[in-house]
């Protein structure tokens, strides 16, 4: 916090304070705001988190801090912002799988350490586009090769993930599941790692964000074979969606911006306010643009919404990977 | 050839633009700071001047971020020689030799010889990244599991010869680092172990608190300051230089490191990391006098203090050839250039000659801003040497805490800095020594998911790490090195181990 | 029979070993071919324990215990209390609090510094640790006024 916003937030607070009853949340933001981005720098939440914080400081005229707390796939984060302070200042970024930790944790009779309603949805930004990638060497050309492939091998062919549980792992399962077909999992630390592992083809198969993968596929040694969008994604336009193929299946690598739970009714209404101004600024959507991600704004009751039917989808795919033997 | 050098020509001309320079610089200098401050890594640095980026092209953001990366390792040697504390997790093994020096009077030489073999090793490893980055990365790619893990066995096998200390007692230390590596959600399965709830363990216990734990603090509550006489490291102005003779002692290891750490650094993952260790071990293999080694050999800082340095250059041939990260950094680089819409991967080459040789020819400039910014450097940095050590030691317990804080945000990792330094005071009591404890740290997590991915690549056949050309190369290598040990151990011929060991045992009785 | 600081070293490991066996009860071990979570932590947990027992059977050539001389413990005890003292402290107090007080007090309480001296050396370094820092924009927690 800056000692000079403190003092001037003191001063006002002394003067005003024998006047009328000043709420804090009448002045807000009245200093810097603390964005926590739960993975490293670098990952999902931190490249689309650094600049709608830049977007949005423009905004609120107040400092935008990012803070960094990566550890545990985005459950340090998430739960440093859950215990925080409820006043707005500490909000936090996190992608799709901050629904599935509740989940996991019950699979091994843990107390979750934070559950969703512990968390007030402010807004979505982008929702990135997913693809069913290949390794080139394989002899796939469609999702029927390899779907017909894998009927026939039970539990040989290759996928890499994130690691368990993690934003790759969950929508590849969806779509083993939809298909009727059984793969093995090879865990990764990462999703660079997990790419890695598919180009040296120590994995033949890896859902990945297309922004990720792109320059690979169109380098050609990975091969796209679908994609995880309702329709065809901008920026693969030629690969036929799952859905298209017969497969109902649909998944999204989304960011979103979330406060802590008993944060006041009017700070949120303002935050919503804010937000929707910067996430709309050119600068963000050309950001989001640049790193390949597709700018898909919601509002918090429509991404509440949104984000109560996504995580039945997360929930699902958790129940079924379920505990891992061994 | 004749390609290469017109690319690396329209290079140059990018990098010697001034305001390239300019951002070079700048990545140089806050890497050599953030390199210099312990705790605060590469990663810190590149948060730190990430936004600033956002206003700059592709270029020169990529330059200036880079330049923090290898300039860090430049850096990071020196608390490693002057306090003992590891500024970067590559630079442990400095901490013992390097230190050992400096308490000899040689703090200077030491400074001066990191940064050389850093300038040499930056430099080789560059050439080489010129000239055959693309095949290289293919190869880096093709290097899986079953390979990751033969090398982990490998550097394990190397052990022995890390540490001054009888076999037994490097062995335990070792078992002891590798349990301490177990620590975090298992990746295959999602057990919490042994975390006791603490989320902050869930990624495992970080290599920056233990080593700055067990070298740092360790040391400073095992030195009482009544019995430090204070004069005895400060060095008089004539004596900062390197004298010919240790110059000449470090050429080969230098050398040696350049080649090591570059080939180790290309592997995606954190193989960088043992690149230090592996020649530091290699080095005392190969030196005729293994015995100096842990009191002040030249040697073991040149060895290490290069293999890092090149190992850092190593690490971008699979990022510039292919846009995959070999660590967090790369990939935070590779995240840097797409923000400003340059996708890496194999066409960046051909799409944007521009970004790719500009920023390759930066890092030629960019080492000999770094070997001009430190040599002067090493004039100011000795000089903390001569604040006496009752007032040095609480400055050196401020970095400790302040560094360790630093790199997770996190005051958990302090407590583990603390524990660590109660145990580096006991081991050190007890004749024990930190090294190998460090080296099993960072190889038990990707020694453990490196075998159960390869045997669930094998579908649980351990036959695998026959089957690949690389992983049985590095297993027959290994399988060479046990049956040398055990043959001088049937013909009981002593090694120069074993004639340590008694001697041990002779100064214990 | 005298105890050798190999003995107590040894006893140590053994302990530790045991330790782990008992925290790792519901971590399955798998099998040889697909190890599970409790795979290799109780592979290093056995052998922690039989290093330490080699140990204790080769302690008799390691020196006597009580010859090992614990006078430094004087010197190491209070430093270490007065780090812990910060580390409780400088998430709460803030960065030039807490190191300002640390400092100070090891000079004063530890090294028997004279105030002044004490005090003015410690302002003056975390003062200059602080620009420094604060320039990088390293993580350093604030205190209650902001610094």
């Amino acid at each position: 916090m800056d000692r000079r916003d403190f003092l001037a937030g003191s001063a006002a607070a002394l003067v005003l304070g024998g006047v009328k009853p000043l709420r804090a949340e009448d002045n807000y933001p009245s200093r810097a705001i603390t964005l926590i981005n739960p993975f490293p720098p670098g990952g999902a939440a931190d490249v689309v988190g650094r600049p709608f914080g830049a977007a949005l400081e423009a905004v609120v005229k107040q400092p935008v801090v990012i803070e960094t707390k990566a550890g545990a796939a985005g459950q340090v984060g998430g739960q440093f912002a859950a215990n925080a302070k409820p006043d707005g200042y500490t909000l936090l970024v996190h992608i799709v799988s901050i629904s599935g930790f509740e989940a996991v944790d019950k699979l091994f009779d843990r107390k979750p350490k934070f559950t969703r309603a512990d968390f007030i949805p402010i807004a979505r930004f982008t929702s990135g586009p997913m693809a069913l990638l290949v390794n080139a060497e394989t002899p796939y050309k469609t999702v029927k090769d390899l779907v017909e492939d894998a009927k026939k091998r039970p539990n040989e062919i290759i996928f890499s993930s994130s690691g368990l549980y993690g934003a790759l792992h969950l929508p590849t399962v969806l779509f083993a599941k939809a298909a009727g077909i059984q793969m093995r999992h090879l865990p990764t630390n990462g999703g660079g790692p997990a790419l890695t592992a598919l180009l040296g083809n120590n994995a033949q198969v890896l859902v990945s964000s297309i922004a990720a993968a792109n320059a690979h596929i169109k380098s050609g040694k990975v091969r796209a074979l679908a994609s995880f969008s309702a329709e065809r994604p901008s920026s693969l336009p030629d690969v036929p969606t799952l859905k298209e193929q017969g497969y109902d299946v649909e998944f999204y690598l989304w960011v979103g911006l979330f406060a802590p739970k008993g944060t006041p009714e009017a700070v949120v209404r303002k935050l919503r306010e804010h937000t929707k101004i910067a996430a709309n600024s050119e600068a963000f959507k050309t950001a989001v643009k640049n790193i390949g991600d597709e700018h898909a704004y919601l509002d918090g009751p429509e991404f509440q919404k949104f984000w109560d039917e996504d995580a039945k989808r997360v929930e699902d795919a958790v129940q079924t990977i379920g505990k891992v033997q061994g | 050839m004749e390609g290469t050098i017109d690319s690396l020509l329209l290079g140059f001309s990018v990098a010697f633009r001034p305001d390239v320079l300019v951002y070079a610089f700048l990545g140089c200098l806050v890497g050599t700071l953030v390199g210099v401050l312990p705790g605060i890594g590469p990663l810190t640095g590149i948060s730190i001047l990430l936004p600033v980026t956002f206003g700059l092209d592709a270029t020169k953001a990529v330059i200036m971020l880079a330049g923090i990366y290898y300039g860090s390792q430049y850096g990071g040697s020196t608390t490693s020689i002057l306090m003992r504390i590891p500024g970067e997790a590559s630079s442990v093994m400095t901490c013992i030799d390097g230190y050992a020096m400096a308490r000899r009077g040689r703090g200077g030489a030491a400074l001066c010889i990191a940064a050389g073999g850093s300038f040499v090793a930056g430099t080789f490893g560059l050439i080489v990244l010129t000239i055959v980055a693309p095949p290289l990365a293919a190869f880096a790619v093709r290097f899986g599991p079953p390979e990751y893990a033969a090398l982990l066995v490998l550097g394990l096998i190397f052990l022995s010869y890390m540490s001054s200390t009888s076999l037994l007692r490097t062995l335990v230390m070792a078992v002891v680092g590798l349990m301490l590596g177990m620590v975090g959600i298992d990746s295959m399965t999602g057990h919490f172990r042994y975390s006791f709830d603490l989320p902050e363990l869930g990624d495992g216990i970080g290599i920056v608190p233990v080593a700055v734990g067990l070298f740092g603090l360790g040391e400073i509550l095992s030195t009482p300051s009544a019995k430090v006489v204070s004069d005895v490291a400060a060095p008089r102005l004539r004596e900062l230089l390197p004298t010919r003779q240790e110059w000449r002692q470090s050429a080969m290891p230098i050398l040696r490191g350049s080649v090591l750490g570059f080939f180790v650094g290309i592997i995606p993952g954190s193989a960088h990391i043992i690149s230090s260790f592996l020649s530091y071990a290699l080095e005392r293999r190969l030196s005729k006098h293994p015995e100096e080694f842990g009191k002040g050999a030249v040697a073991g800082v040149a060895g290490p203090e290069s293999a890092n340095n090149s190992a850092s250059t190593g690490a971008f041939v699979p990022m510039l050839a292919l846009g995959v990260p070999t660590g967090p950094i790369t990939a935070v680089l590779i995240g840097a250039l797409a923000i400003h819409g340059v996708a890496a991967g194999p066409n960046l080459v051909s799409e944007h000659p521009d970004v790719f040789w500009g920023f390759v020819a930066s890092m030629y400039v960019g080492n000999l801003m770094l070997l001009a910014l430190n040599l002067p450097l090493v004039g100011l940095f000795v000089s903390v040497l001569r604040i006496p050590y009752s007032y040095l030691y609480p400055l050196i317990i401020m970095f400790c805490i302040v560094g360790v804080y630093a790199v997770n945000n996190s005051i958990v990792d302090v407590w583990i800095m603390l524990i660590m330094g109660v145990l580096g005071y006991g081991l050190r009591k007890f004749g024990f020594d930190p090294a190998p404890l460090v080296l099993g740290l960072v190889i038990a997590p990707i020694f453990e998911l490196s075998l159960r991915q390869s045997l669930i690549m094998s579908n649980g056949d351990y036959l695998i790490f026959l089957q690949r050309p690389v992983s049985l190369a590095l297993v027959a290598v290994s399988a060479g090195l046990l049956l040398l040990a055990a043959k001088s151990y049937v013909l009981r011929r002593k090694d120069w181990r074993a004639s340590l060991a008694e001697a041990e045992a002779g100064e214990a009785q | 029979m005298t105890i050798r600081a190999d003995h107590v070293a040894g006893a140590a490991l053994i302990a530790t070993g045991l330790l782990i066996f008992a925290l790792s009860g519901d971590l399955p071990f798998g099998t040889l071919a697909f190890p599970g979570a409790g795979f290799l932590p109780k592979i290093i947990a056995a052998f922690i324990v039989a290093m330490g027992a080699l140990l204790v059977a080769g302690a008799a050539r390691s020196a006597p215990f009580r010859a090992l001389g614990w006078d430094d413990l004087k010197h190491a005890a209070p430093v270490l209390a007065i780090a812990v003292a910060a580390t409780a402290l400088y998430t709460q107090l803030g960065f030039a609090v807490t190191l300002v007080l640390m400092i100070f007090a090891l000079l004063v309480l530890v090294e028997r510094k004279k105030l002044v001296a004490a005090g003015s050396y410690s302002v003056i370094v975390v003062a200059l640790a602080y620009v420094l820092f604060t320039v990088l924009r390293a993580p350093i927690p604030a205190g209650p006024f902001g610094f």
